[in-house]
C-alpha cells in the first residue's frame, strides 16, 4: 500500500541552512517524515550570533531557530560517516544506517586553516565556529587582560574579535589584505571600519602575514612571527582565515564535487534524490558563506521537495547586511571606479556611504556606520529604475530623496506642501 | 518687571514704545518692546522693525572700548588725542580744515553740543549730517516758501484729509505705522481718496484709488501741470494768494509749457489719468500731499518740493486741518537735527548765517570763535576731504562709506584724511574700518535725550540699560573734548536735561515771534520734569490755553520779512536718459539703513533675504536673467552684482536696488557705487534715486549656501550675500569657478584642527556639501551645487545653528527634513507666518485679511504685510475663477 507509506526525508547537518529548510517546509503541504542528524549537541542555532554570545550580549537560548511546531526528528551528536546512494542509506557514527527517500546534505563548512607550517593543535588555538567553541572560549574568560590574536580580518574574524574584546581579552586582529573585510568593503570603507574598531579598543594590523608560530615547552602557543620580521606574543589564537565547504560525505565519484558539492538550480546533486544546501554546496563557480543565498536555497529546495514549482535558485548579487561589533555594514551591487560615485564621509562618527551610478541607475551601494535606506537601495539596484529625480537626496534615504525630488520637479518649491507630495507619490 | 516709556530709534514716524524688562543691578534681562498707547504718533501700534527692537539689544558687533590704530586705549587718552588733533589741525590749517559729520540717529542733545562746539568755539560751520541725504531738499523748499523750516502738517491731517496724494513715498514699507493710520482712516471714510505717484507700483498702491506710474524725475512737470490746471480751471484761492503769498506769476510763467500734452509726454501718463488726478485735486479742499525720498533724492529735489508747495499755496491749502504739503523724514531725529542747526547751512535754532543771527547766537553761547558762513554740505564735505582741505573729520553714528553717493570715492577720501574719528555703536561698519580712532557710543536704551518726529513732536528717549563695555553717550564724548579744548564753562553740562534747557532757551532767545520754532517755555524744566516730559508738539500751546496748539501758519502769516509765503518759479527738468537702465534705489520693508542694527535680527531678513536687483520680468527674459544667473549692474563708477528678482511692478528699462547692503553683508551690494555725486544746487542733497547703468547676465559655474557661527566676508567669490539666522550667519554664494575650487577656498577659511568634518560629494554632478562640528554643535556648513535650485532652502539651513547633532550626522547634509511642514517664505514677520500657511488657510476658506488674522494672527501686529495678504487672497480668487 504505497499510498499510505510515508516517505523519509533525511537531512544531514543541523545548521542554519537546515533551520531555514525546516521553516520553509513547515509552510508547505507535504507528507515527508523528516529526520535530522547533526554532529553538534544542539541543532539549528543561529551561528551568526555566536560572537554576541561570546561577548555575553545574548544567552544561548536566544540563538534558537527551530519553528515551534517542528515535526522533525532530531538526532544530535551524531555524525554521518558514509553515504550509500545505491542502498539509499546514510551510515552514522552511532552505528545506525539511516534510510532515505530523499537526502539533503547540509553539512556546512569548517574553518580553513592558514598555510603556516608550524600550525599544530594547541589548547590555546581556537576557532569560533560552534557553540562548543564559544563555550570553550568563555571558560578562558577568567584570564582578564590576556592577549588574544585573531587571525583573519573578515566578517568571522572581526566578530570573534569583538566577542573576545568584550570578554576582556586584549585583542589584536591580523589581516593579510590591506583592507579589512576586503570581500565586502572598498579600501576606504575598510579604513573607516578599522578606525571604528580601533576606537573600541581592538588592535588591528592589516597587510601582515604570519610566517611561523612559537610554542612553549608544554606545547602552548606563545606567539607569532610575521613575514615582515615582527613578533607578537599572545595567550590565545583564534583562527578566522575563511571557511571551506564540508563535503566529506561526497567522497565518491557518483556524487560530483569541486570545492563544494555541485548542485543545479533545484539544489539537486548528480545523484537522484540527493540534494545539497548551504555552505557545503557549490553552484556554478559559487560557494556560499552568507545568510541571504542560503535562505533562498532553502526556499527553492523546500519547493522542490514538495513538488511545488519555483523559479529555481540563481546566484545573484545578494546584498550583504551585517553588523560588526554594532557597526552597520551594507553592501550591494558593484563599485566600479568608472561609474559616477556619490560619497558621504563623517570620519569622527564613523559613517561612510558610497553610491555608484551608471547610466542614470543605481548600480552599487556600500554603507558603513549608518545603514539607513539599505533596503531601498537594494530595491533600486534590483529594479534598475532611473534615479535622476532622486539623485540629490539619494544618499539620505527614501523620504529625503522623494521630498527633494518633488521640490525640484515642482519648480516652485515654495507653493508645495508635504501633503501634495505624498498624494503624488501614491497616485 | 519694569517698564520704560521711550521712543523707537528707526524711522521719522517717531513711535512711542514701552520697553519692559527685568533688572538685577546693572543687568537688564528679558527685554520686550511694545507700542506706547499714549503716544500721539502710533497710539500703541508698532511695525515689525520696532517690534523686533529687543532682539537688537545684543552686544554682538558692538564697539566696546576706544581704539586707536586698532589698539584699545583709555577714554582719557582717547579724548586727549581727539582734542590734541583738533587743536593742532585747526592751528596749522585753519578752521576750514576740520569737520564733523553727524547723523539723524543722534539725539537732539548730542546734536546740540556737537553743533555748538564746531560753530561757536572752533570757528567752522563744517557740521553736516546724513539727514542731508534724506530731506535737505524738503528743508530748503520749506525755507524758500515759508522763510523757515516748518513742516506745516500733523499725522492727524493724513487721517482727516479727503484727498491724500502720496508722492515718491512707499510709506507701506518705510513708514508702516503711518500708512496703517491712513488705511484705517480710509476704511472709516469711504469718501477719502488716495492717489499714489511713483515710478514703480509699490505696496502703498494697495490703498490707492489712483496710481500714477510716472517716469523717473518728472514730478516737477506733473505738479507744474497741476498748477496750470488749477489756474485754468478756476481752482485757485485768489483771496489767499493775494493776502498771504507772492510770486505766483513767476511760478506760472515757469510752468507755462506744462499743458496736458506736455505733461503726458514727460511723465508717460495718459491724459485721462492726469485729468482725473488734477480734477480730484482741484475739487478737494482737504488735500494733503505726502512726499518723501522719491521727491527729495533728486538733482532737482528742492524744486520738486516747491512745485508741490506751490499748488498748496495756490489753493490756500495750508495751515488748515487736513491740508498741507507734508514732507516725511526717514530718520528718527532728522527733525531734531534741523532744530539745533545740525546742517552746514543752518546756524542753530532755525537761524541762518546772516550777521544778526551770528551775533545773537554768539552772544547767547558766549562763543569764542563763531562761524560766520555756511560750511560744506555732505557730498561737498567729503570731496573737500578727498582734496585734502579737510584734515580732521569726526563721524558720529553714521556710515557714509555706504550711504553717500560714489561710495568708493568716499572710502578713498577717508583713507587720505589725516585723522578720522568715528564714534558709533557698531565696531565694524565699512566706515569704522577706515577710522584712525574709534569711540564706543551708547545706543538705544542706553542713553537719554529727546528726538523730534516728522510732525514736530518732541519725545523723550529714555535709558533703561547700562551701555556695554565702556560705551558713552555722544553728548558726553563731545562735552569732554570741548572741556579739553578749554571750554569747560560753555560745556559744563552734567546731563542731557541741562543741554535741553539751553537748547530750549536758545530757541526763544531774541525770537519775538520771528521764528515758529520756539520751545523756550521748556527751558525751565527741572531735571524731574524733563525726565517725565510727555510728547510735546511745537509750536507749543500758549501757557494756560485750552486745547491743542495751533497748526503752523493757521493765521496765514509766514516767518518771512513781509509775512508772506513765496511761490518758487520751478522749471521742470527731467534727468537725461541714454538707453541704459535707469537705476532706482530704496528701502526694504524690514531693513534699516546699512543693516548694522536690523541685520542682526534673523526674522527681519525673512521678508527679503539676499541681495537682489529687481528687474521687470520682460527685461529679465530678454537678458536671460533667470534664477540660475546673476545680474551685474555697472557703470563708469562701479558695479553691483545681485540675484535677479523679477518684479512686474517695475516698468521696463528700470531696475530697483535696495540701499542696505555693503561690505559686511554682500560682495558687491553697495548701490551707492553706481550713484553719481550729483546734488541739488539749493539743498546739496544727492540724486540717490537716479543713475544709469548697464545690466548684464552672468552665469556662475556653481552656487552655494554657507552657514557659519562667525560673520564671514568671502573675498574672491563673485557673489555673496549674508544674513543672520538663529545662532549664526547664512550666505548665498555664486562663483565662476567649479564647486571643487570654491570648496577648497572655503575649507581654508572654515576648517580648524578641533573641528570634525562631515562631507558629501556627488563626483559627477559637482554637488558638494560639507560641515564642521564642534562637539555636537555645527560650527559651519556649506552646500555647493551647479544649480541654485538644487541648494537647500534658507528655511532649512536656518535651523542648522540651533539643531543639535543627531546620533548619525547623515541628516545634517540632507538639505531638507521631509517630515516637517515648510511654512514657506515669510509674509508676516511679526508672527512669523509663511506663504504656504496662508495659502493653506485660503484654501480652507479664508477670504479676507481679517479672517486670515483670526486664524493665523498674520497682519494683526504691524500690519505692513496686509498688502501682501490681500494680494494672496486676490490671486487665489483669480485662480479659482480661472
Amino acid at each position: 500500500m504505497a499510498a499510505t507509506q510515508t516517505r523519509e526525508l533525511l537531512v544531514v547537518g543541523a545548521g542554519m541552512g537546515t533551520a531555514y529548510l525546516l521553516q520553509e517546509l513547515a509552510r508547505l503541504p507535504h507528507d515527508w517524515s523528516i529526520t535530522v542528524i547533526g554532529e553538534e549537541a544542539r541543532p539549528c542555532y543561529n551561528r551568526v550570533l555566536l560572537s554576541s554570545l561570546l561577548a555575553g550580549e545574548l544567552a544561548a537560548a536566544d540563538l534558537d531557530m527551530l519553528p515551534a511546531d517542528c515535526a522533525a526528528r532530531f538526532h544530535s551528536g551524531v555524525r554521518a560517516t558514509a553515504l550509500d546512494t545505491r542502498a539509499r542509506q546514510v551510515h552514522c557514527d552511532d552505528g545506525v544506517a539511516r534510510h532515505y527517500d530523499a537526502l539533503v546534505i547540509a553539512t556546512g563548512a569548517r574553518v580553513a586553516l592558514p598555510p603556516i607550517d608550524t600550525l599544530r593543535a594547541a589548547d590555546n588555538i581556537h576557532v569560533v565556529r560552534t557553540l562548543a567553541d564559544v563555550d570553550a572560549l568563555r571558560t578562558l574568560s577568567s584570564q582578564r587582560g590576556a592577549r588574544a590574536v585573531v587571525l583573519g580580518g573578515g566578517l568571522l574574524g572581526l566578530e570573534a574579535a569583538h566577542g573576545l574584546n568584550s570578554l576582556g581579552f586584549s585583542t589584536a586582529v591580523l589581516h593579510r589584505n590591506p583592507t579589512l573585510m576586503n570581500r565586502q568593503l572598498d579600501r576606504e570603507g575598510g579604513q573607516y571600519l578599522q578606525r571604528i574598531l580601533e576606537g573600541r579598543g581592538l588592535g588591528i594590523r592589516t597587510g601582515v602575514t604570519p610566517a611561523a608560530l612559537d610554542y612553549s615547552r608544554d606545547g602552548r602557543l606563545r606567539g607569532l612571527r610575521l613575514e615582515d620580521g615582527g613578533r607578537i606574543d599572545c595567550d590565545l589564537l583564534v583562527l578566522a582565515t575563511g571557511i571551506v565547504p564540508n563535503k566529506d560525505l561526497a567522497a565518491q565519484p557518483a556524487l560530483r564535487s569541486e570545492r563544494g558539492i555541485l548542485v543545479d538550480e533545484q539544489l539537486r546533486t548528480s545523484v537522484q534524490d540527493v540534494y545539497a544546501l548551504g555552505e557545503c554546496c557549490q553552484y556554478g563557480e559559487h560557494t556560499f558563506g552568507l545568510v541571504a543565498p542560503v535562505r533562498e536555497q532553502a526556499a527553492v529546495l523546500a519547493r522542490a521537495l514538495c513538488g511545488v514549482r519555483s523559479g529555481g535558485f540563481s546566484p545573484s548579487d545578494w546584498p550583504v547586511q551585517l553588523k560588526i561589533s554594532g557597526v552597520d555594514i551594507f553592501r550591494a551591487g558593484r563599485l566600479d571606479p568608472g561609474d559616477e560615485h556619490i560619497v558621504f564621509r563623517a570620519p569622527a562618527q564613523g559613517v561612510y556611504r558610497r553610491l555608484a551610478i551608471a547610466d542614470n541607475r543605481l548600480v552599487g551601494t556600500l554603507l558603513v556606520g549608518d545603514g539607513a535606506g539599505s533596503s531601498w537601495y537594494a530595491q533600486l539596484i534590483r529594479e534598475g529604475s532611473p534615479i535622476d529625480a532622486l539623485r540629490q537626496g539619494l544618499m539620505f534615504g527614501r523620504d529625503v530623496a522623494t521630498a527633494s525630488a518633488a521640490a525640484g520637479s515642482a519648480g516652485d518649491a515654495h507653493t508645495r506642501t508635504s501633503a501634495e507630495i505624498i498624494e503624488r507619490d501614491t497616485a | 518687571m519694569q517698564r520704560c516709556s521711550t521712543t523707537c530709534p528707526y524711522c521719522g514716524v517717531g513711535c512711542g514704545v514701552v520697553a519692559a524688562y527685568d533688572s538685577a543691578g546693572d543687568d537688564v534681562r528679558s527685554v520686550s518692546v511694545s507700542g506706547e498707547k499714549n503716544h500721539p504718533a502710533n497710539a500703541g501700534r508698532l511695525c515689525v522693525k520696532g517690534t523686533a527692537l529687543a532682539e537688537t539689544l545684543s552686544t554682538q558687533g558692538r564697539l566696546l572700548y576706544p581704539r586707536l590704530g586698532g589698539r584699545q586705549l583709555h577714554w582719557d587718552a582717547a579724548l586727549d588725542e581727539v582734542a590734541q588733533r583738533l587743536r593742532d589741525t585747526r592751528r596749522e590749517h585753519g578752521p576750514q580744515s576740520i569737520a564733523f559729520y553727524l547723523s539723524g540717529q543722534l539725539l537732539t542733545e548730542d546734536y546740540y553740543v556737537a553743533n555748538k562746539l564746531m560753530k561757536g568755539f572752533l570757528g567752522s560751520a563744517n557740521v553736516d549730517t546724513n539727514s542731508r541725504l534724506c530731506m535737505s531738499s524738503a528743508v530748503a523748499a520749506y525755507q524758500r516758501a515759508f522763510g523757515e523750516d516748518v513742516v506745516p502738517c500733523n499725522y492727524q491731517d493724513l487721517e482727516s484729509c479727503d484727498l491724500l496724494v502720496m508722492v515718491g513715498s512707499n510709506a507701506a514699507w518705510t513708514h508702516p505705522v503711518l500708512y496703517q493710520r491712513v488705511v484705517a482712516a480710509k476704511q472709516a471714510n469711504p469718501h477719502k481718496r488716495v492717489v499714489v505717484i511713483d515710478t514703480r507700483r509699490t505696496a502703498s498702491c494697495d490703498v490707492a484709488d489712483l496710481f500714477l506710474q510716472v517716469r523717473p524725475g518728472t514730478d516737477a512737470a506733473l505738479f507744474g501741470g497741476l498748477l496750470q490746471f488749477l489756474t485754468n480751471h478756476g481752482a485757485l484761492d485768489e483771496r489767499y494768494i493775494a493776502a498771504h503769498t507772492q510770486g505766483l506769476a513767476d511760478a506760472l510763467a515757469a510752468t507755462a509749457a506744462c499743458d496736458l500734452d506736455a505733461v503726458s509726454a514727460a511723465t508717460g501718463l495718459a491724459h485721462e489719468a492726469l485729468q482725473t488726478f488734477y480734477t480730484w485735486y482741484a475739487n478737494t479742499p482737504a488735500t494733503v500731499t505726502l512726499y518723501s525720498q522719491g521727491i527729495n533724492q533728486s538733482r532737482t529735489g528742492s524744486d520738486n518740493c516747491n512745485a508741490i508747495i506751490n499748488c498748496h499755496l495756490a489753493t490756500g491749502r495750508i495751515g488748515k486741518p487736513g491740508a498741507g504739503p507734508f514732507s516725511i523724514t526717514g530718520q528718527p531725529n532728522a527733525m531734531g537735527g534741523r532744530e539745533v542747526g545740525g546742517l552746514a547751512n543752518q546756524l542753530a535754532a532755525h537761524r541762518g548765517f546772516d550777521a544778526q543771527d551770528v551775533d545773537a547766537v554768539g552772544r547767547f553761547w558766549r562763543a569764542t570763535d563763531m562761524a560766520s558762513a555756511p560750511g560744506h554740505k555732505a557730498v561737498d564735505l567729503f570731496q573737500a576731504v578727498e582734496r585734502g582741505e579737510i584734515k580732521f573729520l569726526w563721524i558720529m553714528a553714521t556710515n557714509p562709506v555706504v550711504s553717500l553717493p560714489d561710495a568708493t570715492r568716499v572710502a578713498r577720501a577717508l583713507q587720505r584724511c589725516d585723522f578720522v574719528v568715528v564714534s558709533d555703536c557698531s565696531a565694524d561698519t565699512a566706515t569704522a574700518q577706515l577710522a584712525d580712532l574709534l569711540l564706543p557710543a551708547a545706543g538705544w536704551g542706553e542713553k537719554a535725550g529727546t528726538v523730534t518726529n516728522s510732525e514736530r513732536v518732541i519725545s523723550r528717549q529714555r535709558k533703561f540699560a547700562q551701555p556695554p563695555g565702556e560705551a558713552r553717550p555722544d553728548w558726553w564724548i563731545v562735552t569732554q573734548v570741548a572741556r579739553r579744548l578749554g571750554h569747560a564753562d560753555a560745556f559744563d553740562y552734567d546731563s542731557p536735561a541741562a543741554i535741553f534747557r539751553e537748547h530750549a532757551a536758545l530757541s526763544g532767545f531774541e525770537n519775538q515771534g520771528a521764528r515758529c520754532f520756539d520751545i523756550s517755555p521748556l527751558a525751565g524744566l527741572s531735571d524731574d520734569e524733563y525726565e517725565a516730559l510727555p510728547p510735546q508738539r511745537w509750536p507749543l500751546a500758549a501757557t494756560g490755553a485750552a486745547g491743542p496748539p495751533e497748526q503752523p501758519f493757521a493765521d496765514g502769516r509766514f516767518p518771512t520779512p513781509d509775512g508772506r509765503a513765496r511761490f518758487v518759479a520751478v522749471h521742470p527738468v527731467a534727468p537725461a536718459a541714454d538707453g541704459r537702465f535707469v537705476v532706482n534705489t530704496g528701502r526694504l520693508r524690514d531693513q534699516w539703513h546699512t543693516m548694522t542694527r536690523t541685520g542682526t535680527v534673523p526674522r527681519l531678513s525673512r521678508h527679503r533675504d539676499f541681495f537682489a536687483i529687481s528687474i521687470n520680468p520682460e527685461d529679465a527674459r530678454e537678458l536671460g536673467l533667470d534664477e540660475e544667473s546673476l545680474a551685474r549692474l555697472g557703470n563708469e563708477r562701479g558695479t553691483v552684482v545681485g540675484v535677479p528678482a523679477p518684479d512686474p511692478d517695475l516698468p521696463r528699462g528700470q531696475v530697483w536696488v535696495p540701499i542696505h547692503w555693503s561690505g559686511p553683508f554682500a560682495a558687491a551690494g553697495r548701490v551707492n557705487d553706481l550713484i553719481a555725486p550729483l546734488t541739488d544746487p539749493v539743498s546739496g542733497q544727492p540724486q540717490s534715486k537716479f543713475a544709469l547703468a548697464q545690466l548684464t547676465r552672468e552665469a556662475p559655474a556653481c552656487w552655494g549656501m554657507l552657514f557659519s557661527r562667525r560673520p564671514l566676508e568671502l573675498a574672491g567669490t563673485d557673489y555673496w550675500s549674508r544674513l543672520q539666522v538663529a545662532g549664526g550667519h547664512l550666505a548665498l554664494l555664486a562663483h565662476s569657478r567649479p564647486a571643487s575650487r570654491l570648496a577648497a577656498q572655503l575649507d581654508a577659511v572654515l576648517s580648524q584642527p578641533d573641528l570634525k568634518p562631515v562631507s558629501y560629494q556627488d563626483e559627477a554632478s559637482g554637488d558638494l556639501r560639507r560641515l564642521w562640528l564642534r562637539g555636537d554643535d555645527i560650527d559651519s556648513a556649506f552646500f555647493l551645487a551647479t544649480q541654485r535650485a538644487s541648494l537647500p532652502t534658507r528655511d532649512w539651513l536656518g535651523t542648522l545653528g540651533t539643531s543639535p547633532c543627531p546620533g548619525s550626522p547623515l541628516g545634517l547634509l540632507a538639505g531638507c527634513t521631509p517630515s516637517a511642514a515648510d511654512p514657506g517664505a515669510t509674509v508676516c514677520s511679526c508672527w512669523e507666518v509663511g506663504e504656504k500657511q496662508i495659502a493653506a488657510e485660503i484654501a480652507r476658506g479664508a477670504t479676507s485679511v481679517e479672517s486670515l488674522g483670526e486664524r493665523l494672527r498674520c497682519g494683526t501686529q504691524c500690519g505692513s504685510c496686509l498688502p501682501e495678504l490681500k494680494q494672496l487672497i486676490q490671486a487665489a480668487a483669480k485662480e479659482r475663477a480661472a
